[in-house]
């Protein structure tokens, strides 16, 4: 679309269309009032020309020839809309030979369209008239900067690289365009074509033309893949004239000082190979490679670093090919030791990278001389004074690269850093070459100092002390990072472990190759903070000190501990991290617990981290089993301490994952840790003291009080669910029949018994039983529902013992007895004891029945015993089917393994082993049963990374005796979760130990604070696009005279911007639309000014006509000039014209770009709520409608805003 | 990958924004994550001085400088070093541009030349030139290295 031949208006052809632009076709009204003209061709299509008359409505009123050079005074602080800004440019270009327009363009023009997100790319014609016709620099690297914005405009709407102000989808707009608008196919080939050329253009007074002409054909997007393999095409073109490398010339590291031609060929090597790093990877292209090593000898800085980044891409998937391509670069006094004092820390970081890749790679194996040549680089890296580059080479030493290494890589990892020493090889590099000669007589004083760091040192020395400096470094980047590196030093030495790497012994001694200078610190770190801010003395202090690893990490970590007392949340979740890694689980959690405690309760944690925190117990526990209990102590703390703020699925999965990775031993133990929550004292509202206590909840607030209950319910469950398989008591398991003699003891002595027998799920039910009286209404439900679970599973005694409770409960009989124990929460326990009745007589009936048709079975076996008879088919027919009849009930309460469970007992099971082999029923249902096949999967962490499902089958395989290949125990503890969808959870660990996650954070809901200042958009409407007053120029302001119209509609503008606020755009209800804007309408009102004689007409609501009506009048008002406004009162108030619904049905698809805004398809049935005027729309070339769907569409969204255009009205 | 460079007013009004990689629908969410953690951690931090936050795998540098805040936000090799390489290249870009720590009123009234200037530092997601002098006579459309 062309703005200026598109209105018809113009009497004074414009030059930008004369010369540039495609030719106008004619609307048939060369002259005069426009608008009636337009209007009377209103067919469909024309209605659609309404978006772009939009967005060009303010220039179309500003294009009156007549008025052009006049700028009123009180126009001055006018915004500038886009259209504008537009039709200047066009203006502009035509005359771009005058230095006055040239000033307007750097000055006021281009300055301000950089507001927008995307330029529409009617203006490409324009800006290449100006590329290839204007001197200036500074308006041809505007030129260069747009142009660039045009071919990386992705054409969707708001889904440009830039940001900014949203624009239309211009390819949209001008698709519709009755008249024949521009897109963006029509001319990005344009533009191609002419950067081509000049990327291409040899003249040496051309050449910085040349590189921004290249710079800007990058951003093409790399889907087109003609303008791809012309790029590579140019690039490679480029770099065979000047990419071979030349005979070094001494100055090579400061730039100053070489001869026009090796600059010119230096700045050619640079722009071609930053282009080729923005060039898809082409890993079986020689001629790439090639290019990529010849660019490590370049003497520009970033094009090293750049080289050596696609270098080390490439060597991710043929480090063979790289590695010999590099050849004696590697070598020592090779072009990579350069780089080792190249000053461009991001090529230094390539170069790690790069070594770890080929040092680290399986195809080279049999060149173990290669190998020790970048491993050799790779290790002098660790003395790099920058922390960037230290920590890098420090996570490459360690295995640590992208988040997929293999726990082996991660062992020998540590055991490099551990083990290994750093020999600097003798020849000097070549950033000394020039002083190569003096090398072996006078030492310089940088000689002295890096022959002392060039003595032989243990790695892990080397690295712990510069850790330790980092440690006390002030700046927060540089303690997340470092305790980011602890973290991944804890990774490896974890997988070290878990692996049982042989010689990992900590308590041997490190070499001693070092002599404990002191002076240490500030030669590898001379930024390191002076002696005076030291908090911790030097590993290597104590005199003769022999030097273990262990010494040197618990001294480290002393320092990591103190780190804990930062400022920064984010740095103390790193170092927290940082502690569960380096926690051993042998050693004593003590302090790390203590930590943990103390810092949950500084309530200014936000819950994300918290989460992260909660999923690297997961982590850590994936990597060490062994840590179950711990971990779950921990876990512990966030349960009572943080009940409000963290994922209670993730935490319960935790307690799953650890419940079973406690083995046989430490189930008793992990059960305690989780359940022990039930035994603290509930919150006393408004007490803060103990608030660090581990043994004390706190629920400051409502919500968390809340949250905490929600997770003592959990508790409560988790109990009911795996009591049994922490005590490895199931019903089915046990030999003793019903109706010994235990039956016949009185309750006390029963539970005397029991407890004996098994205190862990004695102990147990003691809670249960407890919880069942003492708890809230919600607890008591839970707690009686997982009672019956035990109930069901246990044999005896404890099944007698839980009917018996429960009967009692029931009745409410015992309150008294148990009334003593429990504080009271306030509730009234209602009239029925317990109030529990009615939820129990179910469970009851079960056991009831159970019971009953043991004591029946028992008779009949008698019977039959004393009948001396057999069992006829049809009687065992009988009891078969009251088996099943009672595992049906059985499993509605809780999951049995049908195929062991026996309801009518033990003495059972022969009867219906006999009937079952008779009828040829398979007893095995239950392991087929989809439920427990379900429940398995469910639970494995991933099918492909099956680790931990592994290790949990191992570990309870080598418990269990027993030859099915699922262990019971397992399957039944896993598909007794059933019920607790923890899938969401199991994404979100599984997310966590993939390393994922880039997707935006979701802002808490507390930022919902309605700011009262300007917003964002408001900004740009005030301050930025409002003309400066020394710098008025006339073309901006032509043909505004009529500033009524003009002011209006920008000052609705204005207002609008005043509604979008920030916070307020995630809700999407529109009720905020009405609310914002009228909240915000004070702010429109600043601009009264402007707002010229007719605004008091505005100030009324504009009677409703239609929205044909509606448009009509926006697309005339700003033409017609007259002043009466009377076309833009409809939305000069910034007010929805609200309380008229209509239908309609949607013209075009529409994919929504904002929260706010709806997604529609084309033909879809709508109710038009809304119409939501406004100068934001208009800005951005529409107006919007709220409208709302018959159902929910793709997004699930149901109502929201879309371009009035897009919609007609029935 | 430098997923966003972004710059606000001290009342958490973007100024200007730069994305990468980023989903349009996660920028919403970036922007008021980042505002909401400069409006509860920048009042009363010293020009230049670095705070850092991280979401996930995703690192955010921040900053004040006169009156704007600046946010670097990246993931993979752009960690919180390499980010507070990048700021820093960003602070001393604009300082020269404005010659002294700017107003919200300078910013703007720089903001053409601003624009280039990151244009030149934050390349299709990768930090591109770091030396001032550099950016300076890029933007300048004159060559890096000049004779």
């Amino acid at each position: 679309m062309d703005l200026i031949t598109s209105d018809g208006s113009s009497s004074k052809p414009s030059p930008a269309s004369s010369t540039t632009a495609p030719p106008p076709i004619d609307s048939g009204a060369p002259a005069g009032p426009p608008v009636p003209a337009v209007a009377e061709r209103k067919s469909k299509k024309g209605t659609l020309m309404q978006i772009q008359s939009d967005t060009i409505s303010a220039a179309k009123a500003a294009f009156n020839p007549v008025r052009a050079n006049i700028m009123p005074q009180r126009q001055k602080k006018k915004p500038v809309s886009y259209a504008q800004l537009a039709r200047s440019i066009h203006e502009l270009a035509a005359t771009s030979d005058q230095k006055s327009s040239q000033r307007q363009l750097v000055h006021n023009v281009f300055p301000k369209l950089a507001v927008y997100n995307s330029v529409d790319p009617s203006l490409a014609p324009s800006l290449l008239m100006l590329d290839q016709q204007c001197e200036d620099r500074t308006v041809l690297r505007y030129v260069y900067y747009y142009l660039a914005r045009i071919l990386s405009d992705s054409g969707s709407q708001g889904l440009s690289p830039g940001g900014g102000i949203p624009t239309p989808n211009w390819d949209a707009l001008a698709d519709i365009d009755a008249v024949g608008g521009v897109t963006r196919a029509d001319v990005v080939p344009r533009v191609v074509e002419r950067l081509t050329s000049e990327a291409l253009n040899e003249e040496v007074e051309f050449h910085p033309r040349r590189l921004q002409a290249l710079k800007a054909l990058t951003y093409a997007p790399s889907s087109n893949s003609e303008i791809l393999s012309k790029l590579y095409e140019i690039v490679f073109s480029i770099l065979e004239k000047v990419g071979e490398p030349q005979k070094r010339k001494k100055g090579i590291f400061g730039i100053k000082g070489g001869d026009k031609e090796s600059i010119i060929r230096s700045n050619l090597q640079y722009a071609a190979i930053s282009a080729l790093r923005r060039l898809p990877l082409d890993p079986g292209n020689p001629a790439f490679l090639h290019r990529a090593v010849q660019g490590v000898l370049f003497s520009d800085p970033v094009a090293v670093r750049h080289s050596l980044e696609i270098l080390s891409e490439l060597a991710s998937k043929d480090p063979y090919a790289v590695a010999m391509a590099l050849g004696k670069h590697a070598q020592s006094g090779g072009a990579l030791q350069d780089v080792l004092h190249l000053h461009d820390v991001l090529a230094r970081v390539a170069l790690a990278k790069l070594c770890h890749t080929v040092s680290r790679a399986r195809v080279l194996d049999e060149r173990p001389d290669i190998k020790s040549q970048f491993n050799s680089v790779l290790y002098q890296l660790l003395l790099d004074p920058s922390e960037r580059v230290c920590f890098e080479a420090i996570l490459c030493v360690l295995g640590k690269f992208d988040n997929s290494e293999r726990t082996d890589e991660r062992a020998a990892g540590w055991y490099r850093l551990s083990r290994e020493i750093l020999k600097v090889p003798d020849t000097p590099s070549v950033k000394d070459s020039g002083s190569d000669e003096k090398d072996a007589g006078t030492q310089k004083a940088t000689k002295d100092k890096s022959s002392k760091t060039r003595r032989p040192q243990p790695l892990i020395k080397l690295v712990m002390r510069r850790l330790e400096s980092s440690f006390r470094s002030f700046s927060r980047p540089v303690l997340h990072a470092a305790s980011r590196v602890v973290q991944e030093m804890g990774k490896s030495r974890a997988a070290a472990f878990a692996l049982g790497l042989q010689d990992i012994d900590e308590g041997a001694e490190v070499n001693t190759y070092s002599d404990n200078n002191d002076s240490y610190d500030s030669d590898i770190n001379p930024t390191a903070p002076s002696e005076g801010t030291r908090r911790v003395p030097p590993v290597s202090n104590g005199i003769g000190a022999k030097d273990t690893i262990a010494s040197l990490l618990a001294s480290l970590m002393e320092v990591v501990r103190t780190t804990v007392a930062c400022e920064c949340v984010y740095v103390r979740a790193m170092v927290i991290k940082a502690l569960i890694w380096m926690q051993s689980p042998y050693e004593s959690f003590d302090e790390l617990e203590s930590i943990i405690a103390s810092e949950l309760s500084d309530p200014s944690w936000p819950a994300t981290l918290l989460n992260d925190i909660l999923l690297t117990l997961h982590a850590r526990f994936k990597a060490t089993p062994d840590m179950a209990v711990t971990l779950l102590e921990i876990a512990r703390i966030f349960a009572t301490k943080v009940p409000g703020k963290i994922d209670a699925d993730v935490l319960q999965l935790l307690w799953k994952t650890c419940l079973v990775g406690a083995g046989p031993e430490g189930k008793h133990t992990a059960l305690e840790a989780v359940t022990i929550v039930l035994d603290l004292p509930p919150p006393q509202p408004g007490s803060v003291s103990g608030l660090t206590s581990i043994d004390r909840v706190s629920a400051s607030d409502p919500k968390s009080a809340l949250a905490l209950q929600k997770l003592v319910q959990a508790a409560v469950w988790f109990l009911g669910e795996n009591a049994n398989y922490a005590a490895s008591e199931y019903a089915w398991e046990s030999a003793t029949p019903p109706g010994t003699a235990l039956m016949m003891l009185d309750a006390d002595k029963m539970v005397a018994a029991a407890s004996s027998r098994n205190p862990t799920l004695a102990g147990a039910l003691t809670r249960l039983q407890r919880c069942a009286f003492s708890g809230s209404w919600e607890i008591r439900i839970v707690a009686a529902q997982a009672l019956t679970t035990m109930a069901i599973r246990s044999g005896e005694p404890y099944r007698l013992q839980i009917y018996e409770f429960l009967h009692t409960l029931a009745q409410g009989g015992v309150q008294s007895q148990f009334s003593d124990m429990h504080t009271s929460n306030g509730e009234d326990q209602g009239a029925s004891g317990t109030g529990l009745g009615s939820l129990i007589s179910p469970m009851l009936k079960v056991l009831d029945e159970m019971y009953s048709a043991q004591d029946e079975l028992i008779k009949e076996m008698r019977n039959h015993d004393n009948a001396k008879k057999e069992w006829t088919d049809e009687e065992l027919k009988k009891l078969y089917e009251t088996h099943e009849r009672l595992l049906d009930l059985v499993s509605l309460f809780c999951y049995v393994p049908r195929a062991k469970y026996l309801p009518l007992g033990p003495t059972s099971a022969k009867l219906i082993d006999i009937y079952r082999t008779r009828h040829n029923i398979s007893a095995s249902t239950g392991l087929s049963d989809p439920a427990v096949a379900t429940g398995i999967s469910d639970l494995i962490y991933e099918a492909s990374k099956a680790r931990v499902p592994d290790l949990i089958y191992e570990t309870t395989k080598k418990k269990s005796a027993e030859p099915d290949a699922l262990d019971d125990d397992l399957v039944n503890f896993w598909a007794a979760n059933l019920a607790d969808d923890g899938a969401p959870a199991m994404n979100r660990v599984n997310e966590f130990l993939a390393g994922a996650g880039t997707d935006a954070p979701d802002v808490e809901e507390e930022n919902i604070i309605s700011r009262p200042s300007m917003s964002y958009d408001d900004m740009w409407a005030k301050t930025l696009l409002e003309t400066t007053e020394t710098e008025e120029y006339d073309a901006r302001s032509s043909g505004s005279s009529s500033p009524d119209s003009i002011g209006s509609v920008e000052t609705s503008i204005s207002s609008h911007f005043g509604g979008m606020n920030y916070p307020s755009l995630f809700s999407s209800k529109p009720s905020t639309h009405g609310s914002s804007q009228s909240k915000e309408r004070p702010g429109g009102s600043r601009y009264g000014a402007y707002e010229g004689p007719s605004s008091p007409i505005r100030e009324e609501p504009p009677p409703y006509s239609s929205p044909e009506h509606r448009r009509y009048e926006s697309f005339e008002n700003p033409l017609a000039g007259s002043g009466s406004g009377s076309g833009s009162h409809s939305f000069s108030d910034g007010r929805p014209s609200s309380g008229n619904s209509q239908f309609g049905a949607a013209l075009y698809d529409f994919t929504a770009g904002g929260d706010d805004e709806l997604s529609i398809t084309a033909g879809e049935e709508l109710e038009i709520e809304d119409e939501v005027d406004g100068w934001y729309y208009f800005a951005n070339g529409r107006a919007a409608a709220q409208v709302k769907k018959k159902r929910p569409g793709r997004d699930g969204k149901l109502a929201g805003l879309v371009p009035v255009l897009y919609v007609s009205p029935s | 990958m430098l997923l966003a460079v972004l710059i606000a007013n001290s009342e958490g009004n973007i100024l200007v924004e730069r994305f990468n990689g980023v989903p349009a629908e996660e920028r919403l969410h970036w922007r008021s994550f980042l505002v909401k953690l400069g409006v509860e951690n920048l009042r009363g931090v010293k020009n230049e001085e670095l705070l850092v936050a991280n979401h996930k795998s995703v690192y955010i540098v921040y900053t004040v400088l006169g009156d704007v805040s600046i946010f670097v936000v990246g993931k993979d090799e752009y960690d919180e070093l390499a980010l507070s390489e990048a700021i820093f290249v960003i602070t001393s870009a604009l300082k020269d541009v404005c010659g002294k720590p700017p107003t919200e009123r300078l910013f703007l009234d720089k903001y053409g030349k601003i624009c280039l200037c990151l244009d030149e530092i934050v390349w299709k997601g990768l930090l591109e030139n770091t030396d001032k002098d550099r950016i300076k006579r890029l933007i300048r459309l004159k060559p890096p290295t000049d004779f």
